[in-house]
């Protein structure tokens, strides 16, 4: 079976290591949880993840693709989308999509049908035509989560896709990863709202200084932090966080 | 009491000044050294020009005769009218860009203060301008001889602060007449027209049956000797002034520094009043993108030129500071037309084609910094697996573009009057567009849409790189409609070995921009 992602021997340093030698590995159809504290290096993973950051060192495989040696091949199946929603204040969501089907070469009358699909499902199809620059956070968020579905990616790498949005809106973006991850397509997203990653994830992996302290499901890691069946995924998390937090 | 008690005047100046400072040296820590080189070569050169003319007019002594108090009414307008545009501009803005008004207005600062303040600091930016151009070339004939010249810097300032009381008048009338929505757009646009007002008015003349080789001032210095030019007793206070004469001075510095204290004293309340209106009110007010329901655009090429092209026509602002421009552009172009059509030859047609071919580039430049350096968002195009080259290239045809539908018409026209000359002026616009396109794609310096008027002290090389290319491009066409077509080629080398010097690998380019 080929995994939807492998990352060996990871390395970035900027003005200080930000990821050391990370091991990751996400199965596809699964939904991976990548939790740390404040700068744990979870952003800069995801970014070299998604091609916008250069590792200094180590491997990528996205879907049996070398990300480093053949990154459009790699980008053509893959998603990202920040926490900073990715998008154009003086383009209507439609025209957004557009734009983003052309630049991942969907073919023009499926790539409209998609669109108008999602923005339904997301509860834009009233502001389709209305230029996103007064959109709340949320709104555009979901505009940007649009566009990193537009062109049906197998891997879908999200930054704190939560922030910002109200609860009805959680609710249904978090419907639709489920729906997506159950219709056999792979996510992998950041999140400092434990219970989301304690409810949604398949796996988690717990990230501090760069490195990765403990993979795996919520059982898995209860054991892991030598803790009983009835702790929270907040109680693990921050044991082992305290426990790998440099000295 | 501390003369910068907090909430004061001085105070509230004192951080405004700090700010202003840190927005022009901030990130400029590393890449600031070579445009130290560059504004200090210009300093130098502008100095010895001021020395030059210092030195020329050692011992002369201006006559208060009609011819010279013309003159120096019409420098007082155009210094006005440029003032007055960049003055509109920064009012209507200081309403729009949030920055700390909500928290000054938040405060127990009086809002008449806040204004007053940032009034001040408008004009003070207004009259820097206008001192880093005047210093170095009238510094040197003040020292050598003519310390009474010195009036002239009262009647910059004077002008400044009336030029500042009506930018902030007109932006507040035209916000209470058309709303907030449409206000910033309309001031900028009216901005633009002012900056360019002396030109258009010189160039109606033109257009109107004038003859294009006679100046504003060769027409003045022609009717004064005739003695046709009558100035009333006012008249000759502007010239007064700039000569020393200390009553005409002090009136004109007592109307400038009255007019100021008047409009940001009384306009305080409204303006806080109107700042507050604009949160949210262009976005709140959009309506809903008309047309009909159309297919997507296939392809990378296709959609980013599409996204481009709607991206600049819905940005007001930015348009208004590119139609500065086009406002040079196309009047030149018909003049050429008409030119053409009058069977004028030689000289004004060989220097109106190139006028034509070095502001094709000028624009082309600005809209491809807009399309290639002022990204919105760069890593949605990074994470895509699009090829960077399409990318890059349907930038480049969104910024020619415009260029291409504005001369589209004028350059028509010639066509039928001056094949020939028509033919040159088309390639040498193509070509100079197409240059200052390249320049922008070699050397992209990210920065955001806001940021447009301090793109050139961001990348001065490139600015720098465009002015030198384009103004090679329109000798070289100038030279070929003259019927010099050999000369031509010389600066057409030269250009073309600018454009090898200038080139960068897309290697190099994405070096670049990593590092940025």
């Amino acid at each position: 079976m080929t995994e939807a992602l492998i990352v060996r021997g990871l390395d970035k340093t900027f003005s200080k290591p930000a990821v050391r030698e990370l091991d990751l590995t996400v199965h596809p159809g699964e939904l991976y949880a990548l939790l740390g504290p404040n700068g744990a290096g979870k952003t800069t993973t995801l970014r070299m993840v998604a091609g916008l950051t250069k590792p200094d060192k180590g491997s990528i495989s996205i879907f049996g693709v070398d990300a480093l040696a053949d990154p459009a091949a790699a980008k053509a199946v893959t998603a990202w989308a920040p926490d900073e929603a990715m998008i154009y204040d003086r383009l209507t969501p439609l025209e957004y999509l557009e734009f983003v089907a052309g630049l991942w070469n969907v073919e023009p009358r499926h790539a409209k049908a998609r669109a108008v699909e999602l923005l339904e499902t997301l509860g834009l199809a009233s502001e389709a035509r209305r230029r996103c620059e007064g959109f709340s956070r949320g709104m555009k968020q979901k505009v940007a989560l649009a566009g990193a579905l537009i062109h049906d990616p197998k891997l879908l790498i999200l930054d704190e896709p939560l922030t910002g949005l109200d609860a009805a809106s959680a609710r249904l973006v978090k419907d639709m990863l489920q729906a997506r991850v159950d219709a056999g397509g792979t996510v992998i997203l950041t999140t400092h709202i434990l219970e989301v990653a304690e409810r949604m994830a398949d796996r988690i992996g717990i990230i501090a200084g760069g490195r990765l302290l403990a993979e795996g499901t919520l059982d898995t890691l209860r054991s892991q932090a030598g803790q009983g069946g009835g702790d929270t995924l907040e109680d693990v998390f921050l044991q082992l966080t305290a426990e790998g937090a440099p000295a | 009491m501390s003369l910068l008690r907090p909430g004061g005047v001085a105070w509230l100046l004192a951080h405004e000044v700090r700010l202003n400072f840190r927005a022009l040296t901030g990130k400029r820590a590393m890449g600031g050294v070579g445009a130290m080189i560059g504004l200090s070569l210009l300093a130098l050169l502008m100095l010895t020009g001021g020395v030059i003319i210092g030195l020329a007019l050692r011992g002369l002594n201006v006559p208060v005769v009609p011819l010279s108090a013309a003159i120096a009414l019409a420098c007082c307008a155009t210094a006005f009218t440029l003032m007055l545009s960049q003055t509109l501009a920064a009012a209507s803005e200081a309403l729009y860009e949030r920055g700390d008004l909500d928290l000054l207005f938040s405060s127990p600062i009086p809002p008449r203060t806040v204004l007053f303040v940032r009034a001040l600091g408008v004009a003070t930016g207004v009259l820097t301008v206008f001192l880093i151009f005047v210093t170095p070339l009238l510094g040197p004939a003040i020292i050598l001889g003519h310390p009474h010249w010195l009036g002239l810097f009262g009647v910059l300032a004077a002008l400044a602060l009336l030029a500042t009381a009506t930018g902030l008048t007109l932006a507040m009338t035209l916000f209470r007449l058309i709303g907030p929505r449409r206000t910033r757009t309309v001031a900028q646009v009216l901005a633009a027209l002012t900056g360019a007002a002396f030109f258009l008015v010189s160039q109606i003349r033109t257009l109107m049956g004038e003859r294009a080789s006679e100046s504003l001032f060769q027409s003045l210095a022609r009717e004064a000797a005739e003695g046709r030019v009558k100035i009333p007793p006012i008249g000759y206070w502007p010239l007064k002034a700039m000569l020393g004469e200390p009553l005409p001075l002090v009136v004109m510095l007592a109307i400038g520094a009255g007019a100021f204290a008047l409009a940001a004293l009384s306009l305080g309340k409204r303006f806080a009043d109107a700042a507050a209106a604009t949160q949210g009110a262009e976005a709140s007010a959009a309506r809903p993108v008309k047309g009909r329901d159309r297919a997507f655009a296939r392809g990378v090429f296709a959609a980013t030129l599409a996204k481009e092209l709607r991206l600049i026509l819905r940005d007001a602002s930015l348009l208004s500071q590119v139609l500065l421009r086009v406002l040079y552009l196309v009047p030149t172009a018909v003049i050429l037309s008409r030119n053409a059509g009058h069977g004028d030859g030689g000289a004004a047609l060989a220097g109106g084609a190139g006028v034509v071919v070095f502001l094709a580039g000028q624009v082309a430049g600005s809209l491809a910094w807009i399309t290639l350096s002022a990204e919105e968002s760069p890593d949605l195009l990074a994470v895509s697996p699009a090829a960077t080259r399409s990318l890059r290239r349907a930038k480049l045809a969104a910024a020619l573009l415009p260029v291409a539908l504005l001369l589209a018409v004028p350059l028509a026209v010639l066509l039928w009057l001056a094949p020939i000359t028509a033919l040159w002026t088309a390639l040498g616009a193509g070509l100079s567009a197409w240059a200052c396109g390249l320049i922008n794609v070699w050397h992209q310096k990210p920065g955001k849409r806001a940021d447009f008027k301090r793109r050139r002290g961001a990348s001065w090389f490139a600015t720098l790189a465009e002015v030198v290319v384009s103004a090679l491009l329109a000798g070289a066409t100038g030279l070929a409609v003259a019927g010099l077509s050999p000369w031509a080629t010389i600066p057409l080398a030269f250009a073309g070995l600018a454009m090898l010097a200038l080139r960068r690998s897309d290697a190099q380019i994405a070096k670049v921009l990593r590092m940025a």
